[in-house]
């Protein structure tokens, strides 16, 4: 307090006056350094990008490049025929995996936040550390797990739950197990973070009150969870609209989603134009997802919460 | 007390125990891919390529891994690129992180944090083949830095998101406690936010460096013959059967991943017990 009594304005009120008035300015110029260093880093090399990706969709290709130019003929290109199937294809194997995703999680996600006492932190921790190591080493594995006479298929035989080859590298199942496999800890988080803030106790009222074990969770819990399992959705569903690798590494050549068919018009095809008019339904149906999601929880601030 | 009571007489234990046993086979699940990459780098394999059949048990995948110029060439690109990326990284984003919870003006900071939730959602797909339509646009020659700086808006959200949490727990008032004392902004940011924050950068940077080396999409779009990355090598090499010397590779990065990521959590302990220690001093 005494700080303040010596800082006094009413004390002097020109020297305070002007040294207020400096340090105003000092701290003006140090806040707009701190937000404009990064706005203009990630305005020159994310954003432009973008724009450049959102002006080209428009444009024409021509052999190995790209002219100016307005027509929607890209448009009309990527939502027809191959590729509009591959679209609807994606945005079908990203709700999918998103929902395998989260019914996966949620049960693991309601044991660490209940049940788990002063574990929580460690068991929490235990399902984080894959996701932190190498994306692509994790996938890779998978495909020795899956493959023909691999350890899973041993693991079956052996314990007579299923007998004979397994046939599941490049199909559609394993890229599911691979979708589902990559992106579970990120959805435990945030169901994590809701199930812990509910109070035991009005899940106890709930079931004192007569309420079955599942209409508390249908009626209760479920609603409390619903900021939760929007941002679960949305930080798996979204990333899933792109994905590249899974699909490639454990699905083969069967069913070509949007994310490899715009890097093939990028790298084989030389066809930047309807490549990012690919690019551009592609950050739509994002928009489209986290649109409906800010909608369900009614507020944005739920979801990054 | 009586709660603790009621619950565990309502909550059977058959319950929490089929929760217990799916937490378990979720870890299963999650670990069992990892194991899988350890054991097999040790595979003797057929005729030179990984196979799903374990045929005999052999640490000459790692010496092989090890003499592998291209694999050493790409290893060290990775170094490189991945130390520049973290690095500027962090000096912007902690910037970021700070004006996110600082900046005076409210439509600042609501623009700043729509960027930094914009940052995490775009599919790297898209922003990797942005970047790639942007450098030839512009005639930019791809180069260590242009992929240096592609990877940096990813690993700049990142740590924002940390240095964000640490100047949460920052108790306002001793930054005005430094100003009234007549501290200069700059020397306020360097003997009292700084210290405070340092834990959550440091935490900051070692994750920016994780996240930039483990990069793979946006790179796979930028690496040219002379760049060319680790993941973006080993993803290359998975499409004509591997090697083993690629698992021996993995699993080294894994081991190595794990130790900066432990370093990364003590670290983001310090901040969360700070944050927890500061609260019970704060009146009211």
């Amino acid at each position: 307090m005494s700080a303040v009594l010596i800082n006094d304005p009413a004390g002097d009120p020109r020297i305070a006056g002007r040294a207020f008035i400096g340090r105003a300015a000092q701290a003006r110029l140090g806040d707009n350094l701190f937000a404009g260093i990064p706005a203009l880093w990630l305005f020159v090399f994310f954003i432009t990008p973008l724009a450049f990706t959102v002006v080209f969709s428009f444009g024409h290709s021509t052999f190995g490049g790209i002219a100016l130019g307005f027509t929607f003929d890209n448009y009309r290109q990527a939502l027809s025929g191959f590729y509009l199937t591959s679209f609807l294809r994606t945005i079908q194997f990203a709700v999918t995996g998103s929902a395998l995703c989260i019914l996966v999680a949620f049960p693991a996600a309601y044991f660490i936040a209940r049940h788990a006492g002063r574990w929580r932190g460690v068991l929490l921790v235990v399902v984080l550390i894959p996701y932190f190591t190498s994306f692509l080493i994790r996938v890779m594995s998978w495909q020795i797990l899956l493959q023909r006479r691999g350890p899973l298929e041993g693991i079956l035989n052996f314990t007579h739950i299923y007998s004979g080859p397994l046939d599941l590298l490049d199909t559609q199942t394993a890229v599911f197990i691979g979708i589902v496999y990559a992106y579970l800890p990120i959805a435990i988080v945030p169901l994590y973070v809701v199930l812990a803030r509910i109070p035991p106790a009005l899940i106890e009222a709930s079931r004192d009150l007569g309420a079955s074990r599942w209409r508390t969770l249908v009626h209760l819990v479920l609603p409390l969870a619903r900021p939760g399992i929007a941002t679960a959705v949305l930080l798996t569903a979204v990333p899933m609209l792109g994905e590249l690798v899974v699909p490639t590494l454990l699905g083969g050549d069967k069913g070509v989603l949007i994310g490899r068919a715009i890097a093939s018009q990028y790298i084989q095809s030389e066809n930047y134009a309807l490549g990012s008019a690919m690019a551009v339904l592609v950050l739509i149906a994002v928009a489209v997802i986290v649109g409906a999601l800010a909608r369900l929880t009614r507020s944005f601030a739920e979801v990054s919460a | 007390m009586s709660t603790v009571r009621v619950s565990a007489g309502r909550m059977p234990n058959a319950g929490a125990a089929a929760l217990g046993v799916w937490y378990a086979l979720v870890v299963v699940f999650l670990f069992a891919p990892i194991a899988v990459s350890i054991v097999y780098s040790f595979n003797l394999g057929t005729l030179g390529k990984q196979t799903a059949l374990f045929t005999g048990w052999t640490t000459e995948w790692y010496a092989n891994a090890w003499n592998n110029q291209s694999l050493r060439r790409t290893v060290q690109t990775s170094v490189v690129v991945s130390f520049w990326a973290a690095l500027i990284s962090v000096v912007i984003g902690t910037a970021l992180g700070f004006a996110l919870v600082r900046h005076p003006n409210a439509r600042v900071r609501g623009a700043l944090s729509g960027l930094t939730y914009f940052l995490l959602i775009v599919p790297e797909t898209v922003t990797g083949v942005s970047l790639l339509l942007f450098y030839a646009v512009t005639g930019i020659r791809l180069s260590l830095w242009t992929l240096v700086a592609g990877i940096t808006p990813l690993a700049i959200s990142v740590t924002a998101l940390i240095v964000r949490a640490g100047v949460l727990t920052l108790d306002r008032r001793l930054e005005e406690a430094s100003a009234d004392l007549g501290g200069s902004r700059l020397q306020t940011l360097r003997f009292v936010v700084l210290p405070h924050l340092a834990p959550a950068v440091a935490a900051g940077a070692l994750m920016a460096y994780v996240f930039s080396f483990d990069n793979l999409v946006v790179s796979a779009f930028l690496t040219t013959p002379t760049v060319n990355t680790l993941p973006v090598y080993l993803y290359g090499s998975l499409q004509y059967g591997p090697s083993p010397a690629v698992y021996a590779a993995a699993t080294i990065v894994f081991g190595f991943t794990i130790v900066l990521l432990a370093i990364a959590g003590l670290l983001y302990r310090v901040v969360r017990r700070r944050g927890a220690g500061a609260s019970p001093s704060r009146p009211g």
